[in-house]
Order: C-alpha cells, then sequence, then structure tokens
C-alpha cells in the first residue's frame, strides 16, 4: 500500500482527461484503490495516424462502448469529449469525411463535449477545423475542451481563447486544457476555465501545481493527469491531492480541484452531474460486473498482484 | 411477419409506465418530424438521444400484455427491460421497410455508430426487425461481444438466435454462454436446438475444467448427456 494514499483515504476524484484506451486494466485497479470514481476521455491521437475514416468511427464508438464498460467494471464511470484532434485535422480530406460523422457521436450517452480540439502547430487547417468544431458545440450546447499546444504555447493558448470568443460562445462553456504558470492568469482573467495537467517532463510537475492553487485559490481550476501511452502517472490527481494536503491545502479545495469544477464546468451537457457519483455504479442496469473477456466466467474481479501463484 | 401489432403493442407498454407523460409527448412529436422529414439523420438523433427523453426506469410488464406480445411475435419477452431500451425497439419498427437494402443498410450503420445501451436495444430488436434471415451475421457479432449486457441481449430471453442461426453459430453461442458464466437456462431453444457436435464440444470443455481444477459450469453435465431426440 503507497503511503500517499493514506492521507487522501475516503476523498472522491475526477481525472477529467485521461487517455485509457493506452492503458491496462492493473491502471484501473490502481486508480480506482486511490480514489477515482470518474474518468474523462477526450477524443484524441493514437500515436500513430489513422489513414481511414473507419479508424476514427471504431475509436469513438469504443469511447462511448468498451472503454466505458471496462471502466465499469472497476466501478468507475468513464465520460468522453469527441472530435477531431488538432494534428490529424492537418490531413484536410480525411478531416472533412471525420466532421461528417462527427455529428452521429456528440449526443451518445456519456458525450460532455466536444474536445480536445484546438492547436497543436496552429496551421490554417487546425483553425478551420476548430472553428468548425466550435460552431458544432454551440449548434449541440456542449462545453468545449481545448487542447493548448506544446509549442508556441502562450500565443496559442491567447488565440484558442479568442477564435472561441469570436465565434460567441461563453467562456463558461470552455475548459483550457494543460494551463502552466504562463497561461493560467489570462485564462482565468478571461472568465474561461482552466485545466492542468500533470504530466512527466513536458507539462505540470505537481509540486508546480501546489503552488498555482495556492497562488490562486481553487475557482475555476481542476487537474488531470492526460495519461495516455507516454511516459505518465494514472495517479497523478490522486497523487497530487496528497501533496496539496500535506501542503496545508484545505479539504474543500483539494475536493473542488480535484472533482467538483470538472462536473460543474461539463454539467452543461445535462450527461453528467455530482449526484451521479452518490450512487453505486451496479445499481445501473446496463453495467453489471458478470462476464466478459476481462473477467472471464467467474473469476473474481480481484487478482492478488503480490502473490507468485496465479490461477 | 407483420410487426404493426408490436409496434403497436409497444407503444401501448410505454403508456402504461408510470411517469412516461414527457417521453410519450416527446416519441409522438419525432414520429411526426420523422414522417414529415424521412431522413436517416432524423431517424438517427432520436434513437441516439432516447435516454435523455425516456430516462432508463425499468420497465413493468403485465401479465396481461406479456401475453399479448407473445401472440403477436411468439418468443418475444421483455425481461428486465428500461425505458430507452423499450422506447429503442418501438422507434427501430418505424424504419420504413419496402426497399430491402435500403433498410438493411440503414439499420447496419446504427449497428456500426452505437453506444453499449444502443446495442443492447438493436440485439434485442432482432426478432421484430423485417426480413430477419439478413440479420444472421450480425447477431453472430453479437454473440462476439465483450460487452456484458450486449452479450445478454442476444444470447438470453432472446428467440432470434434459436430460429435464425446455423448449428456452428448456435453452438458458439451456448458454448461461450457458459463460459462467461451466463445462465443458460435464459437461452430460448436451448434443450430443442442440443446437437451430438455441441455435446462434444461441452465434453471437452468440462474436461478441461477438471483438468485445471476448476468447477464445470451448471447445467452443462446435463446439457452435454442430455438424449438427443
Amino acid at each position: 500500500m503507497s503511503s500517499f494514499l493514506e492521507s487522501i483515504r475516503g476523498m472522491k476524484f475526477f481525472d477529467m482527461h485521461v487517455h485509457m484506451i493506452s492503458r491496462t486494466t492493473d491502471d484501473y485497479q490502481a486508480m480506482a484503490d486511490a480514489g477515482i470514481v470518474a474518468v474523462l476521455e477526450p477524443a484524441f491521437w493514437l500515436g500513430q495516424p489513422r489513414t481511414g475514416v473507419d479508424s476514427f468511427r471504431d475509436y469513438y464508438a469504443s469511447l462511448v462502448g468498451w472503454e466505458r464498460f471496462r471502466a465499469s467494471q472497476f466501478g468507475i464511470r468513464h465520460y468522453c469529449t469527441m472530435g477531431l484532434n488538432s494534428k490529424e485535422a492537418n490531413q484536410e480530406a480525411l478531416a472533412e469525411q471525420v466532421m461528417e460523422i462527427l455529428p452521429l457521436f456528440i449526443y451518445k450517452e456519456g458525450v460532455v463535449g466536444i474536445g480536445e480540439i484546438g492547436f497543436d502547430d496552429q496551421t490554417p487547417a487546425e483553425e478551420k477545423y476548430y472553428r468548425a468544431q466550435l460552431e458544432l458545440a454551440k449548434e449541440a450546447n456542449l462545453p468545449v475542451q481545448v487542447h493548448t499546444p506544446h509549442r508556441d504555447k502562450k500565443r496559442g493558448t491567447t488565440r484558442s481563447m479568442d477564435i472561441a470568443i469570436e465565434h460567441g460562445i461563453d467562456p463558461g462553456m470552455v475548459i483550457i486544457d494543460h494551463n502552466n504558470e504562463e497561461t493560467v492568469r489570462e485564462v482565468l482573467d478571461r472568465g474561461f476555465w482552466a485545466g492542468f495537467t500533470i504530466y512527466p517532463f513536458t507539462k505540470m510537475g505537481n509540486e508546480r501545481m501546489v503552488e498555482v492553487v495556492r497562488q490562486y485559490g481553487p475557482d475555476r481550476i481542476m487537474i488531470n493527469s492526460a495519461a495516455d501511452w507516454g511516459i505518465s502517472d494514472p495517479l497523478a490527481v490522486p497523487k497530487t491531492a496528497a501533496l496539496m494536503k500535506q501542503n496545508g491545502i484545505s479539504d474543500e479545495a483539494i475536493r473542488l480541484v480535484t472533482l467538483e469544477n470538472a462536473v460543474t464546468a461539463f454539467a452543461p451537457s445535462g450527461q453528467i452531474s455530482l449526484s451521479d457519483f452518490d450512487q453505486p455504479l451496479t445499481i445501473d442496469q446496463s453495467q453489471r460486473f458478470n462476464g466478459s473477456s476481462v473477467l472471464r466466467g467467474g473469476q473474481a474481479p480481484r487478482i492478488d498482484k503480490d502473490s507468485t501463484i496465479i490461477k | 411477419m407483420d410487426m404493426r401489432p408490436v409496434s403497436s403493442l409497444l407503444f401501448a407498454l410505454l403508456e402504461q409506465q408510470p411517469d412516461a407523460e414527457r417521453a410519450l409527448t416527446w416519441l409522438r412529436q419525432q414520429l411526426d418530424l420523422y414522417r414529415n422529414q424521412p431522413t436517416n439523420a432524423v431517424f438517427y438523433r432520436v434513437f441516439t438521444a432516447m435516454p435523455r427523453f425516456t430516462g432508463k426506469a425499468p420497465v413493468v410488464v403485465s401479465d396481461e400484455m406479456a401475453t399479448a406480445l407473445a401472440e403477436a411475435r411468439p418468443g418475444f419477452v421483455l425481461v428486465d427491460w428500461t425505458m430507452d431500451r423499450l422506447a429503442r425497439v418501438w422507434w427501430l419498427l418505424q424504419y420504413p421497410s419496402a426497399d430491402r437494402e435500403v433498410y438493411q443498410r440503414g439499420i447496419t450503420e446504427l449497428f456500426r455508430a452505437a453506444e453499449m445501451n444502443e446495442l443492447v436495444a438493436l440485439y434485442s430488436a432482432l426478432p421484430v426487425l423485417e426480413y430477419p434471415e439478413d440479420w444472421r451475421f450480425q447477431a453472430t457479432e453479437g454473440v462476439r461481444n465483450n460487452i456484458a449486457d450486449v452479450q445478454a441481449a442476444i444470447m438470453l430471453h432472446n428467440p432470434y438466435p434459436a430460429e435464425q442461426l446455423d448449428e456452428a453459430a448456435w453452438n458458439q453461442l451456448v458454448m461461450k454462454a457458459f463460459f462467461i458464466g451466463k445462465d443458460v437456462t435464459q437461452i430460448q431453444g436451448l434443450w430443442a436446438r442440443n446437437n451430438p457436435r455441441l455435446q462434444a464440444i461441452l465434453h471437452d470443455f468440462a474436461a478441461e475444467r477438471r483438468a485445471a481444477g476448476r468447477e464445470v459450469p451448471e447445467h452443462l453435465p446435463k446439457l452435454m448427456s442430455d438424449t438427443i431426440e
């Protein structure tokens, strides 16, 4: 039992950005053990570029199908945002076809917004599909989860917000993700939600995160792991909660930035609310634990990871 | 088979549910809209948006209704259905079926983009879809699915597989039901479609389970050794 778990026992967390399609069942088990009750999986790229629209279709279907079910087996609620990511927006012929099938998916159960969309390289094609998807979000009255670029980040973040406002979208309906110390002030001042990704080496470290919460307070700030196929940590949210607690941040502030703010931000979709989390997942008819390739017939859902014996 | 009586009964069943007024108003509006504007875009949107308007309360089926449904479509039983599932199956019966190819393509598109609760409704609807023989392959895809409730929707309380699947596909369904721990007594036609090849497969499976020190599933020995007429 990792010691950080002790200090946050009983707390509930919502990792509002994590790519579970790239993670194992061991991760799901560890996340559930650490208090994660819900995850949000934004549609993104897979590391390997897709070459046909059917690859997108199957990916979107898995976000509302297999992945949701997989999460439910560990008692975790799975939500997603649907969209065409900025990298793949650059293949314009394919992007057109993807835009045609997106409306099939945005009204599915568990879809809480359009995302993650925005800029990567800040090309004209990226801008075109960012704008087109902002219009889609407006039409469907869905929140937008915006990916901000690694390179030329500050300008890219400002530009993403300018364009959203230009399309008449209320900043309260937009979650600007992957913030850092350089972007957060403008995002909050302009009335947007600010997501922070705790991701080693390239995004935020969690000691820095503690300082951000100390400086700006917990309003409109939310934390995620963005764990994916890279070197990342699906326990980043509970670990950061533990670190905040250790550094004297109040339980209420921790609760806001690791659970409640994200739920409030995505609630306008009508697909997520805090009261969902009060009900055990198993009472939902559609999410029984019996039988699947993950938990083959009759196998106990829990295995002892420390034992050398495998039955 | 004429499915109009089933459609009427399913709508009547929706009307019998408590607090269904909002859902019914919306469904009537959408049906009018779809009749004026019969496009796939409208049809798919209504199918997908269903739980937002119907909710997911469990459906209560009276004895009279169960009897009427079984008369209109033998073997068609609604066990543990929810409002969204019922409304979706009713909605599928509103899809125009005059052109066989258009019908098959239109419904298949729904399967291709379906989330898990939509798949449950779609597989539940197989016994009441037109051109029953056109859905045989789709039914085997349901058996191959990994999501517990989707598997249950095709395997359990569903008359379609026993009526339509060939022997190999049927045997796969039964064997998979044992393998994933389903209650096989809820499979329609379990005994009637028993066959020597299935019994041989079950026999090998039982031996494999014993060799692994695992239990042999309930009902397997009986099905394995039952005399086949």
